[in-house]
């Protein structure tokens, strides 16, 4: 019977689709192919970049040696042959972190366990051999001693920073804070000065200590062991050191503040920005939109000028978002803020305090774009529920404040929620209008510490999308703090993707349960 | 025996009470949310008009706006955006530059987009399983929602520099994709029935991926030999001598590109709903007739829905109009206004994020700024306004034909 | 008792009752929908606890005069009315009359079941809750008591806390019917109440119809005339907005006075 069905398949397609059919699956197939290709350099380029990866130890025709990660490869511009792009490290010593070298002029590649790879708070790596440790007091240690000696010394150093970081958040910044209030009094000025004295004896209890350091070309240099942030063999490490390492390394991103002009370092100021940003600018968006949903649908008349309301409200969704910048720096900040700042806040002027961008007037923008998404999902969900679910209410006696707020609103929940979510995702992408109305590119304070009122609305805050900008366009050295970069974008994509996900998911249910409704 | 409820006059009053006064805060409140989006446009306008009616006499002219300048330097006068430069002419103000900048990314975002999303859309309508089309949708939902922050950044830093050095290749790619596609609809309609069952025609959209990065080795192959048998081994030193075309790093092309992949998804979307609404009873008539699928959609659903597809084009012009950071960290900034799609360019939304914050507030500056924000606030409005106009017509226009079924 | 009166014998036969019977009084009632005529100039007393009937064609008016008995019509902006409804002497639409309590009292159970997306409990507790003042205790009470009286109680008195819309769709409509009884209305009015029910569930809600007349002031819009034969007392049909024929439902049914009535009746009358 095969020939039977073979028969049937060929009836079912009598001739070929024509060759438009082939060139629109193919469409769809690129858009998902260069959708796929982003994720992936994301994903690629974000995580891999918190890998220890093994340190190459190249030897060149010419004698020459040096020491670094592979990072890629292309052909040479005259078309003979390739090259290849080491990370070196080594910007004190070399002037340059980076060496490209031609395939054809490596003589040997190596790994040799002892290559040492130091993250220095100044200079970035190092990559080289470690000759000896040199202690305060005491005989200098040489070879695999020193190696031992140098890890046990970096735990202990990151304790007594951890213990400096502590004081000096916990009793200097407060009792500076108490000193602008107050004036001088003794009792502050003698608490600062012991706080103070405290820190230099921790202080002097790192230092000391210093690194003789040899760099694969046999240059020598001494790093103050105070420098070293921490130091790692890679090529003695087992896979499962790595895995840890890494982990290490993905949780100091997230979890610690920027080096060296935002090429090194973590994100966290920058997260912990965009999530309080987010947060208020949904504070301030739910009540507001859901409030101007329920009064278009639930109270105004159902006339024409509602029905025109209603498609301006829609339209602005798809006004840019720069223009809504453009608004709050113009009314928030130059309006609002500088009459804020000429009636409160004389004293400081004319340095501004709310008469410049800030957390509040950015939170604010990002609401107002907002505001039209969750209107217009707000909305859906309302126009969504039966008329027979309100007239059951008001057939009981209840009035239609009760109604709204015990059968309307309860039902529309789901859709609310899905609004608000989509504003935040949105909003968390959302950087042009953040560069006219408060985002910075190091913020020195967080918006929210122990001084009263806690929460400062008027300072300026990191934020995530931005970040990449400032260090993608505006950074020394984009090449080194790509791998960065890219882990940022991977996280704000992550970030952003999960509550879309959220979104669709309650959509989802939200239909599915009000088609069990509507099925009666 | 009935337990009647208590019923009190004072409960009665106060609930009616607080159902009068809730329903005036929600009116005062609702009109006065409507009212603050709203008074963006105001705000620009009240901003914009000193402009044009200043209360002292203007330090520029303004048909100077819209007209080549006198550029000290040169000899025949020119169109120059130079804000804060102020050496011996003072800050240049010639608005076509940026205007020129915007609506170019804004073509070449469409010349990218386009195709894709109407060929995408066309084919989830037509030929897509039900089941793809339905993890579809929530894909490309995904990929709108993608921050333009992330593709600039990527299509700053990765792709321009990448296309810079695989010029060639790219064009090798383009040359090869659209044959490589037909061969594959070639080669598919030889296989054994078995086989094509196995490969339908509704999952075409994942089975070709792999067959399009095959597609992407063979450009690989070929690039350099294109490149060395027509263009004499450098395609980019080729561009410069033999067409007069400067290279730069950052250009329209890639804005278009990094554009064109964010307003794909709104585009698809769009037009899929439109496509997709076309009353089924129309489709299945000339179907009967025995019109191919591609057939029943050229003739009988695309003049059905073609306002609904150019509704969706609109609304992804005005994306592109609009968007800031991908054209500012993949085009240069570079306010020159020439043809040369492979060279930089400035647009409106830009020059806003870079040059407001810098612009003292009342001044010329500001002022042209805020000119350049009411023209695009002006434009999309009036676009998405159009658009939805359009589709609520077809929606009417469906719903007599018989109704989506 | 019932007074036989022939009103306006040209255009139609109407049955009169002494103002101490009459529930609610209808008396020179019109409505419109914007331009359109829906109700015209209709005056009728509808029976303190008796079944009455609104029968007639689709489209004749029968429920939105039943929705302007609880002012349902409120909501929409395009109706307007004229003339007077009287609940127990009084005009539902004095300016001192609150809406929402003349609701309690004239309850309303509709086409399709609306439970609120909420427990069993909660849905018959929602008009106690709002009137508020009650202990919990004899919230309980007058629940059950509702529930019973809907002839539920024994279906669901294991489930209160399971979501009322996990009942069938008979179970739902008698559910409603608890949730209305139990705010303690006068009149009930029950705008095709079976229509979206399978038989037996049809003959539970009638039955219960028939016990609730004790208590209650039933209004009843059907399109089934045997449903209206079944249970009801008196019986008024409409047509296009007027009221044609008033009376006792089996004099309407074995006698009617006016040839339209006879032809509806009869089925002659599409």
């Amino acid at each position: 019977m095969r020939w039977r069905r073979r028969d049937t398949a060929r009836a079912r397609l009598p001739r070929g689709e024509g060759p438009w059919a082939w060139l629109s699956a193919g469409s769809v197939a690129l858009s998902l192919l260069l959708l796929a290709l982003l994720l992936g350099l994301l994903l690629s380029r974000g995580l891999g970049h918190f890998w220890p990866g093994d340190v190459a130890l190249v030897t060149l025709e010419d004698g020459r040696q040096l020491a670094g990660r592979a990072v890629r490869e292309e052909p040479l511009p005259d078309g003979s042959g390739r090259e290849r792009l080491y990370r070196t490290g080594n910007r004190d010593l070399d002037g340059a972190i980076w060496d490209w070298v031609a395939l054809a002029a490596i003589h040997e590649v190596s790994y040799p366990r002892e290559l040492l790879v130091l993250e220095r708070r100044r200079w970035g790596e190092f990559i080289g051999r470690l000759v000896a440790l040199e202690p305060e007091a005491g005989p200098r240690l040489e070879g695999e001693a020193a190696w031992s000696a140098l890890e046990a010394r970096l735990v202990a150093l990151e304790a007594r920073r951890e213990a400096i970081r502590r004081l000096r958040e916990q009793t200097i910044r407060p009792l500076v804070r108490r000193l602008e209030r107050e004036g001088e009094s003794a009792e502050v000025t003698r608490a600062l000065a012991a706080a103070e004295a405290r820190i230099g004896a921790l202080r002097a209890s790192l230092g000391g200590a210093s690194l003789v350091l040899e760099s694969v070309s046999g240059q020598h240099s001494i790093e103050p062991l105070e420098e070293v942030v921490r130091a790692r063999r890679p090529n003695a490490m087992s896979n499962l050191d790595k895995l840890a390492a890494w982990g290490q390394g993905v949780w100091r991103f997230l979890s610690e503040g920027q080096r060296a002009a935002n090429t090194a370092g973590g994100v966290w100021p920058a997260i912990f920005g965009t999530v309080l940003m987010v947060m208020l600018m949904s504070l301030l968006v739910t009540p507001f939109g859901v409030l101007a949903a329920v009064y278009l649908n639930e109270v105004a008349h159902q006339g024409r000028l509602t029905r025109l309301v209603r498609i301006g409200v829609r339209n602005l969704a798809g006004v840019p978002s720069i223009v809504y910048g453009v608004f709050g720096l113009g009314v928030f900040v130059y309006g609002i803020g500088g009459h804020l700042d000429s009636w409160f806040f004389e004293a400081s002027l004319p340095s501004p305090t709310f008469g410049t961008g800030g957390l509040l007037w950015a939170s604010l923008t990002l609401a107002l774009l907002t505001l039209p998404v969750v209107i217009v999902a707000t909305e859906e969900g309302l126009a969504r529920i039966p008329h027979r679910q309100r007239e059951g209410a008001l057939a009981l006696g209840a009035t239609r404040l009760e109604m709204l707020t015990r059968v309307v609103l309860p039902m529309a929940m789901p859709a609310m929620l899905t609004g608000v979510i989509l504003a935040v995702a949105r909003a968390a992408g959302e950087v042009a209008p953040l560069m006219l109305v408060g985002v910075a590119k190091l913020a020195p304070q967080v918006p929210v510490d122990g001084d009263f009122p806690f929460l400062h609305l008027e300072r300026k805050f990191m934020h995530l999308g931005y970040h990449i900008f400032d260090a993608a366009f505006h950074g020394g050295d984009v090449q080194a703090a790509l791998p960065l970069i890219y882990a940022t974008a991977l996280l704000l994509v992550l970030v952003i993707l999960m509550l879309n996900l959220t979104a669709i998911f309650l959509r989802h249910h939200l239909r599915s349960r009000h088609g069990t409704l509507s099925s009666y | 025996m009935m337990p009647t409820p208590p019923t009190s006059t004072m409960r009665q009053r106060l609930r009616q009470g607080r159902d009068r006064l809730a329903t005036a805060l929600i009116t005062a409140g609702g009109i006065g949310v409507i009212a603050a989006v709203m008074g963006i446009a105001v705000f620009l306008v009240v901003e914009v008009v000193p402009l044009f009616w200043p209360a002292e006499p203007p330090r520029i002219r303004l048909e100077a706006l819209w007209l080549p300048q006198d550029v000290a330097g040169l000899d025949a006068p020119a169109y120059r955006w130079q804000p804060t430069l102020a050496d011996d002419g003072g800050p240049l103000f010639s608005l076509p530059p940026l205007v020129w900048g915007t609506l170019e990314a804004a073509a070449w975002s469409l010349v990218i987009a386009v195709p894709l999303a109407l060929g995408a859309a066309a084919h989830s309508a037509l030929f897509m399983s039900r089941r793809l089309r339905a993890r579809l949708r929530p894909t490309l939902e995904l990929m709108e929602a993608l921050p333009g922050v992330v593709i600039g950044f990527v299509a700053g830093l990765a792709l321009a520099p990448w296309l810079e050095r695989h010029l060639a290749l790219a064009l090798a790619l383009l040359l090869l994709v659209p044959p490589g596609l037909l061969l594959a609809g070639g080669l598919w309609r030889q296989l054994p029935a078995r086989l094509q069952r196995r490969l339908p025609l509704g999952w075409a959209a994942l089975w070709l991926m792999p067959w399009l990065v095959l597609t992407w080795g063979l450009a690989q192959w070929l690039g350099p030999l294109l490149e060395s048998q027509w263009f004499a081994g450098d395609l980019r030193a080729w561009l410069e001598v033999t067409l007069g075309l400067d290279y730069a790093s950052r250009n329209a092309v890639i804005v278009g590109m990094a554009m064109g992949f964010a307003v794909v998804p709104s585009i698809y979307a769009l037009a899929e709903d439109a496509l997709s609404g076309v009353p089924r009873s129309l489709a299945e008539g000339a179907q009967a007739l025995g019109a191919t699928r591609w057939q029943t959609l050229w003739r009988v659903m695309l003049p059905a829905a073609s306002p609904g597809v150019l509704s969706a084009v609109m609304i992804g012009a005005g994306r592109a109009v609009g968007e800031t950071m991908i054209v500012l960290m993949a085009s240069g900034n570079t306010a020159l206004m020439t043809a040369n799609p492979l060279d930089g360019l400035r647009s409106m939304a830009a020059s806003i994020a870079i040059e407001l914050p810098e612009a003292a507030p009342g001044g010329t500056h500001y002022r042209l700024l805020l000119l350049a924000a009411l023209l695009l606030f002006a434009f999309t409005f009036l676009v998405n306004t159009l658009a939805e106009v359009v589709r609520t017509r077809l929606r009417r226009r469906y719903r007599r034909l018989g109704g989506p079924s | 008792m019932p007074v036989m009166r022939e009103a306006r014998p040209a255009r139609g036969a109407f049955i009169d009752f002494e103002p101490e019977a009459t529930s609610l009084e209808i008396r020179g009632f019109g409505l419109r929908y914007g331009d359109k005529p829906a109700l015209n100039d209709l005056t009728l007393r509808v029976p303190r606890h008796r079944v009455t009937a609104f029968i007639g064609p689709s489209g004749c008016g029968k429920s939105t005069l039943l929705r302007a008995l609880n002012r349902l019509h409120d909501l929409n902006e395009e109706v307007v009315q004229q003339g007077e409804i009287r609940l127990e002497g009084r005009d539902i639409h004095a300016p001192e009359v609150a809406v929402a309590e003349l609701r309690r009292r004239v309850g309303m159970v509709f086409q399709a079941p609306n439970p609120f997306p909420m427990s069993i409990y909660d849905n018959v507790a929602f008009g106690l809750r709002l009137q508020g003042g009650l202990s919990k205790r004899r919230r309980d009470d007058i629940v059950e008591w509702a529930l019973r009286s809907a002839a539920l109680w024994d279906e669901v008195k294991d489930r209160l806390r399971a979501s009322a819309w996990s009942l069938s769709g008979g179970q739902q409509q008698r559910l409603v019917i608890a949730r209305t009884l139990a705010v303690g209305p006068e009149v009930l009015l029950l705008d095709e109440p079976a229509s979206a029910l399978d038989p037996i569930s049809t003959l539970k809600v009638e039955e219960l119809i028939r016990n609730l007349k004790a208590s209650l002031t039933l209004v009843l819009v059907t399109h089934n005339m045997q449903q209206a034969a079944r249970v009801s007392d008196y019986t008024a049909f409409l047509h296009n907005g007027e009221l044609v024929e008033y009376a006792p439902t089996d004099t309407l049914f074995t006698n009617p006075r006016l040839a339209r009535t006879e032809n509806y009746i009869t089925g002659r009358m599409a």
